[in-house]
């Protein structure tokens, strides 16, 4: 219950502090609060991007929880979701479902190259993630310059994929699927031997090993789901929301899943109320881009702030406690 | 082979000035035990506040200490979470990294608003950066780190930390004290970068610096020498790039441009496992 409190507390922060930037540069912050709610909720069709905006924020934010709550510093959802979407259009003229299992392998595969560098050669995942992301987005950039160009070379982007997930009205199935990966991972993690194995790896790796935890394999499996839900992140924005890959196609969606996770508190369950915060936030920048031409940076600012806020928060508690 | 390592040599040099000074900034702090991987973040606003002091005061001299006061800003975010608050290091390096990238995005455009004449820049000369970095401030480091009680002080950070508690000195001022030597570097990094290597400011333009340098410094094995030669072999490898790229080599462009990632994954993939990190590094404890 504390717990949910600050989240809530951290977002509030972060949405004063957003306010706060925007007047140091002369915009009052009642219209920025109110471009932002008309943005995020004020009519059906800005509710409905903010949907489709929180689907791949709530994917990668669980792919990022799942790594966090191993212990594994995953920071690669970016380039996890570029080769995800990749693969997905590669195998998309074999139907959706076999384009959604190529981008969930694709992703595990990718996230799981850091693995065998971590457990076989000691590099620290948290680089070589980061690495793997420059690695994805500049290999996307070939595909769509080269190979997998558009048959009438105009633009640097591929044709209309091959496949597309089936429509809920406006919006598209994988709102579902995304839904049910945060259930599924909730009771994985908190409900079954496998998830007290991960839970046990991310407190105490040593400990952990003592109890009987194969650790390697811990980390292993870990890496390889949370690579998983980023892949499909990706495969489910190309077959739902862009319907093409293009060089700017991720736009950051891995990077917020770090955001996302940790105003959660990298509880599954409650990522899916972080990534509606944000998914909301997100639709509201792009309007204040459009009618204030604000940047939609801004976005990125929040959620940075509701972080920064929210370590505040828990440093601020632990020394209380050690104090008492 | 040896043509082409004399004739990209000014260039590997030139591109990699900014990339050297992050390594040995980084090299202090992770001496004391601290990981600062918002140092990209901490690049990429120096970038920002050094060329809006540059276009204001006209000085490429003073555009630097812009790009200094900005890395400072970032420091003192990062300071009080990771050494005062001790909060985790990682987490509080990936929120910087987010912050700055939100922060410079939209700050440069509400820049652009008012004066868009944000790219007109003085020009600074190139020489006596390159001379710094590669000759002087590598020389200073190396003394002030072996050479001082501070710097024996700052290395025992790193290594047991209640030890230094113990002798009475101050683990946090020690590591404050690192921090703001990486803040001085970090600022230089970023203002050259957009002052000598880019004239101007560009979104993002950091492009995974900061993470190829701490990377370097696990290369290095946390040494200077180490850095430097690090260093020199990515610059080559990365100037050779450019090289290939003006050759019309056929290799495609955005596969050059993918190189200096997967270079420095290699490398890491080679060294990492044998070499020992400072043995309290990114802890929380103390």
């Amino acid at each position: 219950m504390k717990s949910v409190l600050t989240g809530f507390a951290a977002a509030i922060a972060a949405l004063l502090l957003l306010a706060a930037a925007g007047a140091l540069f002369g915009h009052a912050p009642r219209e920025i609060f109110a471009i932002l709610l008309r943005g995020a909720f004020g009519s059906r069709f800005a509710i409905e991007g903010s949907i489709l905006k929180t689907v791949p924020l709530l994917l990668t934010g669980l792919s990022v929880a799942i790594a966090f709550r191993a212990g594994v510093w995953n920071i690669g959802a970016e380039g996890q979701f570029i080769v995800g979407a990749l693969a997905a259009f590669l195998a998309a003229p074999f139907g959706v479902v076999a384009s959604l299992v190529a981008a969930v392998l694709a992703g595990a595969a990718w996230a799981s190259i850091a693995t065998l560098l971590r457990l076989w050669r000691g590099a620290p995942e948290v680089l070589t993630t980061i690495l793997l992301n420059f690695t994805a987005l500049h290999l996307l950039g070939w595909c769509v310059n080269g190979p997998l160009r558009e048959r009438a070379a105009q633009y640097p982007q591929t044709d209309r994929v091959a496949a597309s997930l089936s429509s809920i009205g406006s919006l598209h199935s994988g709102v579902l699927l995304a839904l049910v990966a945060a259930f599924a991972l909730w009771f994985y993690v908190e409900r079954t031997a496998g998830g007290l194995k991960l839970r046990a790896t991310g407190l105490n790796p040593s400990a952990a090993e003592w109890a009987g935890v194969n650790v390697r394999a811990t980390i292993a499996r870990s890496m390889a789901l949370s690579g998983a839900l980023a892949g499909l992140a990706g495969g489910i924005e190309l077959l739902g929301v862009t319907g093409r890959l293009f060089e700017r196609f991720a736009v950051g969606y891995g990077y917020s899943g770090i955001a996302v996770a940790l105003l959660a508190q990298l509880n599954p369950l409650a990522t899916i109320l972080s990534a509606l915060f944000f998914g909301a936030l997100a639709g509201g920048a792009g309007e204040l881009q459009r009618s204030m031409n604000v940047s939609a940076a801004v976005a990125t600012l929040a959620q940075a702030t509701a972080v920064l806020v929210l370590l505040l928060f828990t440093a601020l508690d632990r020394r209380r406690r050690w104090s008492s | 082979m040896v043509e082409l390592i004399v004739s990209v040599a000014p260039l590997a040099l030139a591109a990699s000035t900014p990339l050297l000074l992050a390594v040995l900034g980084e090299l202090v702090l992770q001496r004391s035990g601290v990981i600062n991987l918002g140092i990209e973040g901490m690049m990429l606003v120096a970038a920002l506040t050094a060329v809006v002091t540059a276009h204001h005061t006209n000085s490429a001299a003073i555009g630097f200490a812009g790009g200094i006061a900005g890395a400072a800003a970032v420091a003192l975010l990062f300071g009080v979470f990771a050494i005062a608050l001790r909060a985790d290091q990682i987490v509080t390096g990936t929120a910087i990294n987010l912050l700055a990238l939100g922060a410079t995005g939209f700050a440069y455009r509400e820049l652009l608003r008012r004066s868009t004449e944000l790219q007109s820049l003085p020009k600074a000369g190139a020489l006596p950066m390159q001379l710094l970095a590669w000759l002087a401030i590598p020389a200073l480091v190396a003394v002030a780190l072996w050479n001082t009680p501070f710097g024996l002080r700052v290395r025992a950070c790193g290594e047991s930390p209640a030890a230094v508690g113990a002798t009475r000195a101050s683990v946090a001022w020690h590591r404050a004290g690192a921090l703001a030597l990486e803040t001085v570097l970090g600022g230089l990094a970023g203002a050259y970068l957009a002052l000598v290597l880019s004239s101007g400011f560009a979104e993002n333009m950091t492009a995974g610096r900061g993470f190829i340098a701490l990377s370097i410094v696990i290369f290095g094995r946390w040494k200077v020498k180490g850095a430097l030669l690090g260093t020199a072999i990515f610059g080559f490898a990365a100037a050779s790039q450019y090289a290939l790229q003006a050759s019309n080599s056929g290799v495609p462009y955005h596969l050059l441009l993918a190189l200096p990632y997967v270079v420095t994954l290699l490398v890491l993939a080679g060294v990492a496992g044998r070499v020992k990190a400072p043995e309290s590094l990114g802890r929380q404890d103390l």
